[in-house]
C-alpha cells in the first residue's frame, strides 16, 4: 500500500480541523498545575520550586539529548516533558535532594518515554515511574517529610496524615480545612485539594480530562477505604482518605493522564487503580498507593482493552445473520 | 426524546452555513459546459456523441460502462465541440465532452410546471414506470457518493421506511437547505414518487436543528394532508447524514456490516434527489441541473442552479473571486471534499460541476504537520464507526493490511471525525480510508 507523504498528504480531507493540538494540551495542564505549584512554594518554602525546576529542566534536557543523538524527530517544544518534570516533583516530599529528583527524571523520560518510542507509545505515567524508581532505590531520598511553615510549629519532620491514620496515631492536630487548603506534611503537589481543584477545574473548561475517569477513581478509593476501614466495616474516615495524600493529585492530573488509556475503558481502568489504592492503603505496608494503583491500571491497560470489546457498528448484526 | 447516532463532533460554530443560506438561489447559464463522463468515483460512462454534434438540452450523451454509473444527458443545447480525455489522481481515464452552447436556445423560456408549486396527482406513475424513469434520467444520489437511485430501488427487500437525508450535516453547505426553501413542492412530489417506487410505508424527511425554517415549510406542505411523510428533526451533529448514522439516529437499528440499508428495510435519499427524480418523472427532465454552494473566503458566497458542467472557474468568478491568497479550493464540503487548488489564482481552477458536486467552498489553506500520536483517545470517541482510529493509522503506516482488517477498517465511513479532533493532526481518516481500499482490493 502507497500512502502520501510530504506535500500530497497535506491535500487530503478533512480540510478543517480542531483547533487545538498536541501542545496546547500540554501548556494547558502545566498551567492547571501552577496554582498548586504556588501554594506548595507557600507552605514548603522555596525548595519546593527548585525540585520542580530542576525536574523540569533535567526532563526537557533529557528529551532533547536523547532525540539528538538518536537523531530523531524532536518533541521538546511539545511540553509534555515539562509536565512529566512537574508531576515528578510534584509528587515527592520538599526535603528530596536534588540529585534524587534528577535521576528520577533522567529515568522517567529515557527509560520510561523514549525507550518505548516517546510521547504517546510509553506504557506508563513516566513521573510516576519516576517516584517508583526512587523508592525501589533510595527509598531514604524520598521519605522525610515535614510540616509545613504554617501549621503552627516550624517545619518538622513528621508523618503524613494517611501514615499517621494507618498507624492509629493522633492527627487531631491536623484539622480539616487544613487538609483542603494544604496546610499538612506530604508531597509538594499533594497537599492542597483547594488548589489542585482549581487547576482541574481549568481542565475541564478546557475539556482536556476526561471527568469520568476521575470520578470513578475517586468514588472507588472512597468507598473502599469507607467500607473495609481500620475499624470496622462502614467505619472508614472519608474526609481523610479524600483530602490527606495523593487522591485528588493522582485523579485530576495522573487517572487522566493519556498513557495508553483508550477513553473505551477509561473508567474501567480507573475503578482498578481504585480498588489497588484502596487496597494499598488499607492492607499493604505503605500508608498511600496512589502512585502504585495508577501505575498498576497503566499496566493492565492492554489486557482490559481486549477484555472490554468496542462496539463496532453493524458488526455484531453482522455475525448473527451469517 | 433526542436522537443520536454514535460519536460524531461539531465541526463549526454555525457561522459557516450562515454565509450562504440567506440569499436566494442565483440561476446561471453558461456558454461552456464540460462534461465529465466520470460524475462520481467510480462510475465511468462512455461518449454516445462526436465532435461537432448538434444537442438539445436533455439528449443523451454518455451511457454508463459501470455498474456504478448511469446516464449522462446535453446540461445545454448547443453544438459539441471537443471530447478530451482526462485522467484522475488514480491514473483512470475518462472523456470530458464539451458543449458550446448555441445563441438560438438562450432566451428559452422557464415555464413553472404545476407539481413546483403544488402537490400533484400521482396515481398515473406505476412503481416499474418510475424506476425505469430514474434510470434513463440519470440519476444518482446527489450527496456526494453517487450512487444510481434506480439501483437502490430495484431491491428484492421489503421496504418499510425511505429515509430523506436533508440533514446536510457537512459545514459551509447550503445547496439542499436553499433548495428546500425555494422548491418544497417539487421536493415533496419527489418523495411521494419515492414512496411510491418502493412501496414504503413512510418516508422520513430528516433535517438538522439548525435548518427548522426548512424544516416548517416542508411541515406546511405536507400537514393536514394525510401524506405518508414524516418530518424529523434531529439534533445538530456530523455526520448526520451519513447513511448508517442516519439509520441509528432516527430508526435506532444498525445496518448490518457490508450490507446496504434496504437490507433491513430502508433506503436512504438525499433530498436533492428526490427534487430530481420529481423533475425526471413529472416534468421530463433528466438530471441535468443542480445547486452548487459556492463559500467560504470569496467576495459573494452564494447558491447557484447550474447545469451539470459548468465550469469551476465561472462559478468563484461569479461569486467575485478569491478574497485571500493562500486558498485552498475544495470541491463538496470541508470534511470529505476533494482539493482542487492550494493558492493560485481562480482562472487556473480546472474541473467542472458534476452531479454529485454540493459545493465549492473556499478556505484559508494552514499549514499542518503531523506530530506522534498521544493517545488521548479523542478519535476513538468520536468515530461514529466505534472504531480505533489510532491504531488502525498505526498498522496502515506499518503496511500490516491483516491487522487493519482485525481492527475493521472495512467499517470506516470516511467521515474524517477522527482527523478532526486529532490534536496531533494525524492523517487518520486518510491512511484508514486507503486501508479500506487495499482490504477491498485484495479480497477482490
Amino acid at each position: 500500500m502507497k500512502l502520501k507523504t510530504g506535500n500530497e498528504l497535506h491535500e487530503v480531507s478533512p480540510h478543517i480541523m480542531i483547533n487545538r493540538s498536541t501542545k496546547v494540551i500540554m501548556q494547558d495542564v502545566v498551567l492547571a498545575m501552577i496554582p498548586a505549584l504556588l501554594g506548595s512554594i507557600y507552605f514548603f518554602g522555596i525548595n519546593a520550586l527548585i525540585l520542580v525546576v530542576s525536574a523540569v529542566t533535567t526532563c526537557v534536557l533529557s528529551e532533547y539529548i536523547w532525540q539528538r543523538i538518536r537523531k530523531e524527530q524532536l518533541t521538546t517544544n511539545d511540553w509534555s516533558a515539562v509536565v512529566t518534570g512537574i508531576l515528578l516533583a510534584f509528587n515527592v516530599p520538599s526535603t528530596t535532594p536534588i540529585w534524587a529528583v534528577m535521576l528520577a527524571s533522567v529515568f522517567a523520560i529515557i527509560v520510561v518515554k523514549q525507550f518505548f518510542g516517546g510521547i504517546g507509545s510509553n506504557f506508563a505515567n513516566p513521573a510516576l515511574m519516576g517516584r517508583a524508581f526512587l523508592l525501589f532505590l533510595w527509598p531514604a531520598s524520598i521519605s522525610g517529610y515535614v510540616t509545613t511553615y504554617h501549621s503552627g510549629v516550624d517545619a518538622v519532620s513528621s508523618a503524613t496524615v494517611l501514615g499517621l491514620y494507618k498507624s492509629g496515631s493522633d492527627f487531631s492536630m491536623f484539622s480539616k480545612w487544613d487538609m483542603f487548603i494544604g496546610n499538612i506534611p506530604g508531597c509538594i503537589g499533594e497537599t492542597s485539594t483547594l488548589l489542585l481543584l482549581i487547576g482541574f477545574a481549568y481542565l475541564c473548561y478546557r475539556r482536556v480530562v476526561n471527568t469520568a475517569a476521575t470520578g470513578a477513581y475517586i468514588a472507588t478509593v472512597l468507598l473502599m477505604t469507607f467500607v473495609f476501614s481500620r475499624d470496622g466495616l462502614f467505619k472508614g474516615d472519608i474526609l481523610t482518605n479524600l483530602l490527606s495524600g495523593g487522591l485528588i493529585l493522582g485523579a485530576c492530573f495522573m487517572m487522566t493522564d493519556y498513557a495508553s488509556v483508550a477513553p473505551r475503558v477509561k473508567v474501567t481502568l480507573a475503578v482498578i487503580a481504585g480498588l489497588i489504592t484502596a487496597g494499598i492503603r488499607l492492607w499493604g505496608m505503605l500508608p498511600e498507593g496512589v502512585s502504585y494503583g495508577i501505575l498498576a491500571a497503566n499496566c493492565l491497560s492492554g489486557l482490559v482493552e481486549i477484555i472490554i470489546r468496542p462496539h463496532i457498528y453493524g458488526v455484531r448484526l453482522k455475525k448473527q445473520k451469517n | 426524546m433526542k436522537h443520536y447516532f454514535h460519536g460524531g463532533i461539531h465541526p463549526a460554530d454555525g457561522t459557516d452555513k450562515q454565509l450562504s443560506n440567506q440569499k436566494p438561489i442565483r440561476i446561471y447559464a453558461p456558454k461552456t459546459v464540460e462534461i465529465s463522463m466520470k460524475q462520481s468515483p467510480g462510475s465511468i460512462c462512455e461518449a454516445a456523441v462526436k465532435v461537432g454534434d448538434k444537442v438539445s438540452k436533455g439528449d443523451l450523451i454518455g451511457r454508463p460502462v459501470e455498474f456504478g454509473g448511469a446516464n449522462i444527458h446535453a446540461s445545454i443545447s448547443g453544438t459539441i465541440i471537443d471530447i478530451r480525455t482526462d485522467s484522475d489522481f488514480s491514473g483512470r481515464k475518462s472523456e470530458i465532452i464539451v458543449i458550446q452552447s448555441d445563441d438560438a436556445n438562450a432566451d428559452e423560456t422557464n415555464s413553472i410546471s404545476d407539481y413546483e408549486e403544488s402537490l400533484v396527482d400521482l396515481s398515473g406513475y406505476t412503481k416499474e414506470e418510475i424506476i425505469i424513469k430514474m434510470n434513463e434520467g440519470g440519476i444518482i444520489g446527489l450527496g456526494g457518493a453517487g450512487f444510481p437511485t434506480h439501483i437502490k430501488y430495484e431491491t428484492k427487500e421489503r421496504i418499510k421506511y425511505i429515509l430523506i437525508n436533508a440533514a446536510e450535516c457537512e459545514p459551509y453547505l447550503t445547496c439542499d437547505h436553499m433548495l428546500i426553501m425555494e422548491h418544497g413542492y417539487a421536493v415533496i412530489n419527489g418523495v411521494l414518487l419515492l414512496v411510491k417506487a418502493s412501496d414504503a410505508d413512510k418516508a422520513i424527511i430528516c433535517f438538522e436543528d439548525n435548518k427548522q425554517d426548512a424544516a416548517k415549510h416542508l411541515e406546511s406542505i405536507v400537514s393536514d394532508k394525510e401524506l405518508p411523510i414524516e418530518i424529523k428533526i434531529l439534533p445538530t451533529r456530523y455526520p448526520q447524514g451519513g447513511e448508517r448514522q442516519l439509520v441509528e439516529a432516527v430508526l435506532r437499528m444498525e445496518v448490518p456490516a457490508g450490507k446496504l440499508p434496504a437490507s433491513i428495510g430502508v433506503i436512504i435519499n438525499n433530498v436533492g434527489t428526490a427534487k430530481a427524480v420529481a423533475d425526471t418523472v413529472i416534468g421530463s427532465i433528466p438530471l441535468i441541473t443542480r445547486v452548487v454552494t459556492v463559500t467560504g473566503e470569496v467576495k459573494e458566497p452564494c447558491n447557484y442552479m447550474v447545469p451539470i458542467g459548468t465550469r469551476f472557474c465561472e462559478l468563484i468568478e461569479l461569486s467575485g473571486g478569491y478574497t485571500i491568497k493562500d486558498q485552498r479550493v475544495i470541491e463538496g464540503g470541508p470534511m470529505t471534499g476533494i482539493c482542487l487548488q492550494i493558492g493560485g489564482t481562480y482562472d487556473t481552477l480546472s474541473g467542472s460541476v458534476t452531479k454529485a458536486t454540493s459545493g465549492l467552498v473556499v478556505l484559508k489553506d494552514v499549514p499542518k504537520d503531523e506530530t506522534p500520536c498521544i493517545r488521548c483517545g479523542e478519535c476513538e470517541r468520536v468515530c461514529p464507526a466505534g472504531l480505533a482510529p489510532f491504531k488502525i493509522d498505526f498498522a496502515a503506516i506499518e503496511d500490516d493490511i491483516s491487522l487493519c482488517n482485525k481492527l475493521y477498517a472495512t467499517e470506516c465511513i470516511s467521515c474524517g471525525c477522527c482527523s478532526y479532533v486529532c490534536p496531533a493532526k494525524r492523517e487518520l481518516a486518510y491512511r484508514i480510508t486507503e486501508a479500506k481500499t487495499e482490504i477491498y482490493r485484495l479480497g477482490a
